[in-house]
């Protein structure tokens, strides 16, 4: 909300400068969002007249200007503009002047012509930028004048007025505010003389829920025309555009006390007023120019024939007040909060006084703002007020009063607050100490509990009496922390393994990339019923899109080699629903080009299965998956239980994503992985060997078909108590059939035999190797090359 | 005669040994007089025939050539090996650059989240988190939000379609916490917090938050300024300067929100806004109770405070980031510089 502090000064004396009021109100909870300065306060502009003007001799552009700038001796500027002549009143800079843009203003010489001062345009002032050339004054002007006399200077602060205090949407409010923060007296825009209710209801509130009270005035005979001086500027230095003087009196007033209020053209009311909802399809033709549609849970203010206004948000451009008007009717109403919010967000129409509304306007100042608006108008206007006529409840109870224990201050805040002080805060609110506790005024219906007084002492002692407190508890891990330390260390094995971590969106398309790859299905997916973008409909089933995405996008921007991982939720509507996912995905060479060595061959499904086996540490095993979505495709077991995905994707969806290298990922189930691992709380330590180990080498001649794995499986399965370590160290086909036969490979391995006890003996290591051979031959036809 | 024999071999061996230019000459010379059939080994082969009385002057000379002809050949090989390795290394071009280890990086989010982490168990807090599809209780009404509030519109927040929505602050995580346990609490909570905001510079809507709450008895405004000080002053440098400027929140009060002097991070000298917090608002503890049904929140006899700040926010601060976006483009030139 826009505030002047011109206006403010008729009821408050301000800190002195415009920074201490700044920093009063921002300590206090009212942040200020904006200051603009407004006017001229230079003193040494004054008014000048144009007495002579010649050509410049060196330039055709200038003229040199004799001008009379009271002093009684004329004074010689040169001036570039061209639209004034001679006997015209202008702002000239007298050196000395500092204009906005810290210029400052000397004797000098322009091409050789002594120029003392500057005439000035309105821009070169700061005042609203006008006609090009210099801001020509009213002929009444008086030379030598400061021109702070014709253009007074003013600060308007934005203020950003938190909902709990709608109090704040008034002059009247930020006055009392500033005033309690300083203890200074206020003097409120007040009616000079008290409202008459009337005794009995004349207007009809057919939805008193939506409309407690509401009240209308009648005056007759008014003059419509232009606003006076003084009331345009105090509209102007908010915002607001002047209007008419009866339209400028409402906003005037709605300014300053908080309530918004509405004129008819009371020859356009046929009959009585009526506060009732919308009929179905009945439409309203507002003051913005639009047409609004309305329905039966709008509320309208209307007479016997049709609806005239909007309640609470706009008028009706048909019964709007017009230079022809006489006769007027003055609205003054209490509207639910909640109507309004709802009616101003289904209409997409907010106005300054739906926004009041919409944050709660004081029931109690309903009338002393009509009778405000009413001595304005026949003041300003002329015309005689007829009797109120009203509807529903002016007053709404019993005013409250709340508790206060200073022993709770004390205990809330870390800080004691003397009692005198305490009182001094309550009333400077305006509140009243009473039986039994503090009796809140009507304006700060925010105030119900204890805790909301010891919040307004808070706000005015501030932060800096209050201690800072450093004690603490001891607090034992969680098993959130224990999860979360474990997808650390994996973080920072992954950043070791030279992969960089991404962190994708939550919300994915409704096809996510990769579903097929992890085999979700899509009934398990949760879908958001009002998604903003088609890219984000679906909570993601993994992590797969992101990270896919990214080797578009990477791959796009030039990067060779994409290596990334992420650690985060996925959801499904299968329980728990949300899961912590790890994923990889390597696209690209495995090392870089250096002058030592070409790029390394791009990463594949072993180059993954490696840092899969290195991030996620010893026990992980690889199955082989049944899955044509995938080129390759893997099952990720730990201690033998399944936790994720891995593979490699079939080219064609490779170069989906712009890309030509493999593809390949893997994503693991950290909740499963921690199930399966079982960590406990620390790693057992293992007898390094005092004994040397003996190796013996094998390579067998197997059919292409043959897995390396049935060749472990079956080593494994011999139970050889001497065999420490089987080694693939060479895999080799020939295509062309001249060493191998084209159907055959041959796998040479490396089988490391020790024994914990003692140095083994030639003869037993042989012994051993023979009779593992021999269990390959009789369990896999294999043939041993020599 | 036979020593005769070994001064001749002695200086022919010494000539020989003169010459050599190698390490397989050398090795030659080496066979030639040390070798099986080399010329010392024949004479020493011939001490046989050598009378008793010379026996020992002659063994002497015999070792005496041969251990001087053996050091000398160690002494050359050894030479000739160090001129080779000078030689292996006088060319090298140090100035040449190194090969590129591969080293990967984590995200600045999580490099800031977990900054946070640690400084905050110093603090004796532990983590706690909820889950980010939420229900209507844990994110507004147990948080004291009135039922019309506009957060609520299906405009401001993403619904499920069985009512439950994406939450809109990681401050459930206080809510769930609260039910499950009873005070004294100390907890943090990093999260994804969702708001369906325009998508520009500043907004994603997606956002990472980290929340806290403590309760206990005898816990103060005191206590949490000395907390959030303490915090920022340990991420910002201990001479950042900060102001806690009152604010309202419907679940805290007093309610202040906190802004750090941007100095602190070397930008031009203004407030910027970085967390909100205050005091447990009594009506969150009533609800938490009437949930439980119990007074183990009992306002009377506990009190609390929360913060929440923006992990995004922090870091678009403190690395000088100013598209929010950068943080989820998953751009590895953007994320292999931190």
């Amino acid at each position: 909300m826009k505030v002047s502090l011109n206006w403010l000064r008729e009821l408050v004396e301000l800190p002195s400068s415009v920074e201490a009021l700044v920093d009063l109100l921002t300590l206090a909870g009212v942040e200020v969002e904006g200051i603009e300065t407004r006017g001229v306060s230079i003193a040494e502009v004054v008014v000048a007249e144009i007495r002579e003007s010649v050509q410049h001799p060196n330039a055709d552009r200038l003229s040199v200007c004799q001008v009379d700038d009271g002093s009684g001796a004329l004074r010689q500027i040169v001036c570039g503009a061209k639209n004034f002549k001679v006997g015209d009143k202008v702002p000239a800079a007298l050196p000395g002047a500092v204009l906005p843009g810290d210029f400052r203003i000397k004797v000098g010489k322009l091409r050789g012509v002594e120029s003392q001062g500057m005439l000035c345009s309105a821009e070169e002032l700061g005042l609203p930028k006008g006609e090009d050339g210099l801001l020509i004054l009213s002929p009444e002007a008086v030379a030598g004048t400061p021109l702070s006399a014709l253009y007074s200077g003013d600060t308007i602060l934005d203020l950003e007025i938190t909902p709990n205090r709608p109090d704040l949407l008034s002059v009247n409010g930020i006055a009392r505010e500033i005033g309690a923060l300083t203890a200074r007296p206020v003097r409120l825009f007040e009616p000079k003389d008290a409202a008459v209710v009337p005794a009995q209801s004349t207007v009809a509130v057919e939805a008193a829920g939506l409309c407690p009270f509401y009240s209308a005035r009648v005056i007759r005979g008014v003059r419509v025309g232009p606003s006076p001086e003084w009331l345009r500027t105090k509209l102007e230095s908010v915002g607001l555009r002047s209007i008419n003087n009866i339209v400028d009196i409402t906003n005037l007033v709605m300014l300053e006390q908080g309530q918004p209020l509405h004129a008819f053209d009371l020859a356009k009311v046929q009959g009585g007023v009526r506060v009732r909802l919308a009929g179905a399809g009945e439409t309203l033709a507002a003051l913005d120019g639009k047409t609004y549609a309305l329905s039966p849970e709008h509320l309208v203010i209307a007479d016997e024939a049709r609806g005239l206004a909007i309640a609470g948000i706009m008028g009706g451009a048909e019964s709007a007040v017009t230079p022809e008007t006489t006769d007027i009717l003055l609205e003054s109403a209490a509207f639910e909060s909640a109507g309004i919010r709802r009616t101003s967000r289904q209409l997409g129409l907010s106005s300054d006084s739906s926004y009041r509304f919409e944050r709660g306007v004081d029931r109690a100042g309903v009338l002393s703002a009509s009778q405000r608006a009413c001595e304005l108008v026949v003041e300003l206007a002329g015309g005689t007020t007829e009797a109120l006529q009203v509807g529903g409840e002016a007053v709404q109870g019993a005013t409250p009063v709340v508790s206060l224990r200073l022993k709770r201050v004390e205990d809330l805040l870390g800080v004691s607050v003397a009692s005198s002080r305490v009182e001094q805060i309550l009333t400077g609110f305006g509140l009243h100490p009473s039986e039994g506790g503090w009796s809140i005024p009507t304006f700060r219906a925010d105030l119900t509990r204890e805790v909301d007084l010891i919040e307004e002492i808070a706000r005015v002692i501030g932060m800096e009496a209050i201690p800072a407190c450093t004690q603490a508890r001891f607090s034992p891990a969680s098993a959130v922390d224990r999860s979360y330390d474990r997808a650390m260390a994996l973080r920072r094995t992954c950043a070791g393994l030279g992969l960089h971590e991404a962190r994708s969106l939550t919300l994915v398309p409704e096809k996510p990339l990769g579903m097929a790859f992890t085999q979700v299905a899509e009934s398990d997916q949760q879908r958001v019923k009002n998604p903003m973008i088609d890219d984000q409909v679906v909570m993601r089933p993994n992590l797969l899109h992101g990270l896919l995405k990214a080797v578009k996008d990477n791959g796009r921007a030039g990067v060779k080699s994409v290596r990334l991982f992420e650690v985060g939720r996925v959801f499904s509507k299968r329980m728990p629903e949300e899961f912590l996912h790890w994923a990889m995905v390597l696209c690209g060479p495995v090392t870089e080009r250096s002058w030592r060595t070409a790029q390394g061959a791009d990463a594949d499904l072993f180059t993954l299965k490696g840092l899969v086996s290195a991030a996620l540490g010893g026990a992980v095993t690889f199955e082989p998956q049944e899955n044509p979505a995938l080129a390759l495709a893997l099952t990720i077991k730990v201690s033998g239980k399944a936790v994720g995905h891995a593979g490699q994707l079939w080219p064609a969806d490779g170069r989906a994503l712009d890309s030509l290298a493999p593809i390949v990922f893997a994503e693991v189930d950290l909740g499963a992985w921690e199930k399966a691992a079982k960590e406990g709380v620390s790693k057992r330590f293992q007898e390094i060997p005092r004994f040397p180990a003996v190796t013996r080498d094998m390579a067998l001649v197997a059919p292409l078909e043959l897995a390396h794995a049935r060749v472990e499986d079956v080593l494994k399965e011999a139970k050889e108590p001497l065999l420490a370590g089987v080694e693939l160290f060479d895999v080799f086909t020939d295509p062309s059939g001249a060493k191998l036969p084209v159907d055959r490979k041959s796998l040479a391995y490396s089988l490391t035999y020790r024994t914990s006890d003692r140095t083994l003996t030639t003869d037993e290591v042989n012994a051993a190797h023979a009779r593992l051979k021999e269990r390959l031959v009789s369990q896999l036809g294999a043939v041993f090359r020599e | 005669m036979i020593e005769q024999q070994l001064e001749q071999l002695r200086a022919e061996a010494f000539a020989d040994l003169a010459g050599v230019s190698d390490e397989s000459a050398l090795e030659a010379v080496r066979i030639k007089y040390l070798g099986r059939s080399g010329g010392l080994t024949a004479v020493s082969e011939s001490m046989k025939s050598v009378s008793k009385e010379e026996k020992p002057r002659i063994g002497k000379l015999l070792n005496e050539v041969r251990n001087a002809l053996t050091t000398a050949l160690d002494e050359r090989k050894a030479a000739l090996l160090s001129d080779a390795d000078r030689k292996a290394f006088a060319g090298v071009d140090v100035t040449l650059p190194g090969v590129a280890a591969r080293l990967g990086t984590l995200h600045p989010i999580t490099q800031l989240q977990d900054r946070a982490v640690q400084i905050f168990r110093r603090m004796g807090f532990a983590l706690a988190d909820g889950p980010d599809m939420e229900t209507e209780f844990h994110c507004f009404d147990a948080l004291n939000t009135p039922a019309d509030h506009p957060a609520r519109n299906e405009q401001d927040t993403f619904y499920f379609n069985d009512g439950r929505l994406l939450r809109t602050q990681t401050s459930t995580v206080q809510i769930r916490t609260m039910e499950k346990n009873t005070p004294p609490i100390r907890i943090i909570a990093p999260g994804a917090a969702y708001r369906r905001d325009e998508i520009d510079a500043t907004h994603l809507a997606q956002f990472t938050q980290m929340e806290g709450l403590a309760v206990d008895e005898g816990l103060s405004v005191a206590d949490l300024k000395g907390t959030l000080e303490f915090f920022f002053r340990e991420l910002f440098g201990k001479d950042a300067k900060f102001r806690f400027r009152p604010h309202f929140f419907p679940f805290t009060e007093p309610s202040y929100e906190v802004d750090i002097k941007s100095t602190a991070v070397g930008s031009a000298d203004r407030w910027l806004e970085i967390a909100g917090c205050g005091m447990v608002d009594p009506a969150v503890f009533d609800s938490i109770n009437l949930r439980r049904k119990d007074r183990a929140f009992d306002p009377e006899k506990v009190t609390g405070f929360a913060f929440g700040f923006g992990l995004d926010r922090l870091a678009m601060i403190m690395s000088g980031v100013s598209d929010i976006r950068a943080f989820t483009d998953n751009d590895q030139r953007f994320l292999s510089q931190f």
